[in-house]
């Protein structure tokens, strides 16, 4: 066993671990620094795989921003937890059934990739980034700009169903704020000086 | 300097075998923790000093001659102080919030050159790697905030988060105009696509000067400081993020926003101005034009401090999303159209 | 072409950097800080810092217990017991000033007819307990002996504005 198979599942247990207290932490808070952990360690094993610009980004995106956002909204919930236990046996063999198709899924199809391909190592020069960016932008540019162009409809359709303008609320216009001169506020008048009597 | 470690690391090896591996490396990490520690120290001094002077105060002067061992004395006091748990906060995750607020602001040098061969670890994906570090420290922030149990802490925790995220897109994208510049994710080849005949005039600086304003502002809004440090405004939410904090938790806070500083100190000088090259040709590179170059950006930080009253958080969100990011993405269609032309000479 | 000045104004951050020049120019200014222990800011003579009960020169003390004081005293800082002595003079047996209460606004000597209280330059006194700063008769009149020599010479500098 050599070093890299022990920094493996070293990431590998963390990474089950994480996400097992994913779903089992009672707190939602507690919840979500698991699920960031996760992430960090699976972006541990992609660095593994020398895929260390997918790794960087995973957590630079996800754990970055993400789920910042994510700790955000959860943090601002007022969660009844004794609340949400009720009806626990009544969902749990729903639960169950929907994890085991979910899991049955997964391995017919990673099962059916999944020949064990062995990784070739490259040179210490070798740009990982450099080659995932030629890929993006010659062989797979269709896909990724649809990509793309998906996100943003997806963007736009969501501000353009939560947006709403209401016409009695007022709010200050910072661009007419801050273009404000001296001169537009300050007169300065020249006054007689008093004398003395 | 360089043979000297060179031989220490090869007679380490001679003695211990593969076991030294760790420890050397152990050792190169002590080598930049250390310097980077004193200076974040010193950093509250000369903060303290230039503040001082420039409202006609002398600061700090009574411990040590000219008040050199002020912070050694500010650290004891913090050190020997103790740390409050406030009732009703989570205290695990109370106490790990500054050691996450301060390792990724440690973290983040290992990438760092010092010069064309003194770099701890040369990863090519450096650039990514530091901005992966930064925007990992929002979580010592907003978990500080939420474990406090406490409604300013919170809200302190919610609008230094909600400005480091909204900041980091605008750092990114000019950050994005050095890497097409320099054709680089390795900060030491981007230090080395800046040398050139003509010294300064090689830099960065010049073709991406609006980036570099861009950069410089937005890494004060990055690290909280004024006239961006409405995470701590004292005036209004008592002191943000970090209100319960006492003694050496309260100090990791501290440290990680002046380490915070001096990388971005760092960050800016490699990418802008050259890095350790000489800003004439006549002159040799050394690592002292870096070390001049980020003190400088430091003494802006402390100088715009001095300067400028506190911005509003509406006013705040609009210079990082209305002008920034537009700007931002602005100037990289511009330098990308710029490149093909044969105008571009750096 | 005002408005084309102002986006150029704007984006080259002029008020910025027009805002750090004076702050610059600053930095290099003589600080004007007063090391305190070390150094010290001159007194005007109508300094109003402790209380002190003056002596004639016979050393009779001034206090002949009119109330005056009593009666100004806006913090009601100033607590007299008046009784008939021996000889037949009309004194206090009681003076205390509260200095915690007092607000230093120099009434109880503006008030005095025969200059007996008085407020001396004395600044840097302490106390360690609430009860320390009550300054009873005795003890005004001690500082009025300690201080005899710099009060005279305020009040001899003063009397021409009287």
């Amino acid at each position: 066993m050599n070093f890299e198979t022990i920094v493996f599942y070293f990431f590998a247990a963390l990474m089950i671990m994480a996400a097992l207290r994913v779903i089992t932490a009672s707190n939602p808070v507690h919840a979500v620094l698991f699920l960031v952990l996760t992430f960090i360690s699976a972006s541990g094993i992609w660095m593994l795989l020398e895929a260390e610009f997918l790794a960087i980004t995973l957590v630079l995106v996800y754990v970055g921003a993400v789920m910042v956002l994510f700790l955000f909204v959860v943090m601002m919930l007022d969660i009844d937890l004794s609340k949400l236990r009720i009806g626990y046996m009544k969902w749990l063999p729903i639960g169950l059934g929907v994890a085991g198709l979910l899991a049955f899924e997964m391995i017919s199809v990673l099962g059916y990739t999944g020949s064990h391909k062995t990784l070739t190592v490259h040179a210490a020069d070798y740009s990982n980034t450099k080659e995932l960016g030629r890929l993006i932008y010659t062989d797979y540019v269709y896909p990724f700009e649809i990509a793309a162009v998906l996100l943003l409809v997806a963007m736009v359709a969501a501000i353009a169903l939560t947006m709403r303008r209401r016409k009695d609320a007022k709010s200050q216009v910072i661009p007419d704020q801050i273009k404000v001169k001296k001169a537009d506020r300050l007169r300065i008048v020249k006054m007689q000086a008093e004398t003395k009597e | 300097m360089m043979e000297l470690l060179q031989s220490l690391e090869q007679m380490g090896l001679d003695l211990l075998g593969p076991l030294w591996l760790p420890i050397w490396t152990m050792v190169k990490i002590m080598l930049i923790v250390a310097p980077v520690m004193l200076s974040v120290a010193y950093l509250t001094y000369a903060e303290r000093k230039v503040i001082g002077y420039m409202q006609i105060r002398i600061g700090p002067n009574r411990v040590g001659p000219y008040g050199l061992l002020q912070p050694i004395a500010d650290g004891m006091k913090l050190f020997f102080k103790e740390i409050i748990i406030p009732s009703g906060s989570n205290k695990f995750l109370f106490i790990i919030a500054p050691m996450l607020g301060l390792a990724p602001a440690l973290a983040a040098w290992a990438v760092m050159p010092f010069n064309d061969v003194l770099v701890l670890s040369k990863v090519n994906a450096g650039v990514l790697y530091i901005i992966a570090m930064t925007s990992l420290s929002v979580y010592g922030i907003i978990i500080a905030g939420w474990s406090s149990n406490s409604k300013y802490a919170f809200l302190g925790a919610v609008r230094s988060v909600a400005q480091i995220v909204s900041y980091e897109l605008a750092m990114g994208f000019a950050l994005v105009c050095v890497l097409m510049a320099s054709q680089s994710l390795n900060l030491g080849e981007i230090v080395m696509a800046q040398k050139g005949h003509a010294g300064f005039l090689n830099w960065f600086m010049i073709p991406l000067f609006p980036m570099f304003v861009v950069y410089v502002i937005a890494g004060v809004a990055e690290t909280n400081r004024a006239p961006f440090d409405m995470a701590e405004g004292e005036s209004e939410i008592v002191a943000g993020f970090h209100v319960e904090y006492s003694g050496m938790a309260f100090a990791l806070f501290f440290l990680a926003e002046y380490a915070n500083m001096i990388l971005i100190a760092f960050l800016t000088s490699i990418m802008f101005l050259g890095g350790w090259l000489s800003p004439v040709p006549f002159l040799p590179d050394s690592l002292v034009w870096l070390l001049g170059k980020a003190s400088f950006i430091l003494l802006l930080f402390l100088w715009f401090r001095a300067t400028f009253p506190r911005y509003r958080y509406d006013q705040l969100m609009r210079l990082g999303w209305k002008v920034f990011i537009p700007l931002t993405i602005l100037w990289v269609v511009v330098v990308a159209a710029w490149m093909q032309t044969p105008l571009w000479v750096w | 072409m005002e408005k084309i000045k102002n986006f150029f104004k704007t984006f080259l951050l002029y008020e910025l950097v027009k805002g750090m020049a004076v702050t610059g120019r600053y930095f290099f200014a003589r600080k004007i800080t007063v090391q305190y222990p070390d150094e010290k800011t001159p007194q005007s003579p109508r300094f109003r810092g402790l209380h002190a009960q003056r002596r004639y020169a016979s050393g009779e003390e001034r206090c002949i217990g009119c109330k005056l004081c009593e009666a100004v005293c806006p913090a009601l800082a100033i607590k007299i017991e008046v009784a008939e002595r021996e000889d037949g003079t009309r004194r206090t047996t009681q003076y205390d000033i509260d200095l915690v209460k007092c607000i230093f606004c120099g009434f109880c000597e503006e008030s005095c007819p025969v200059d007996a209280i008085v407020e001396t330059r004395v600044f840097e006194y302490v106390g360690e307990k609430k009860g320390d700063l009550y300054y009873t008769k005795a003890m005004l009149l001690a500082n009025g002996d300690k201080h005899e020599a710099q009060i005279a010479k305020d009040r001899a500098e003063d009397a021409k504005f009287r």
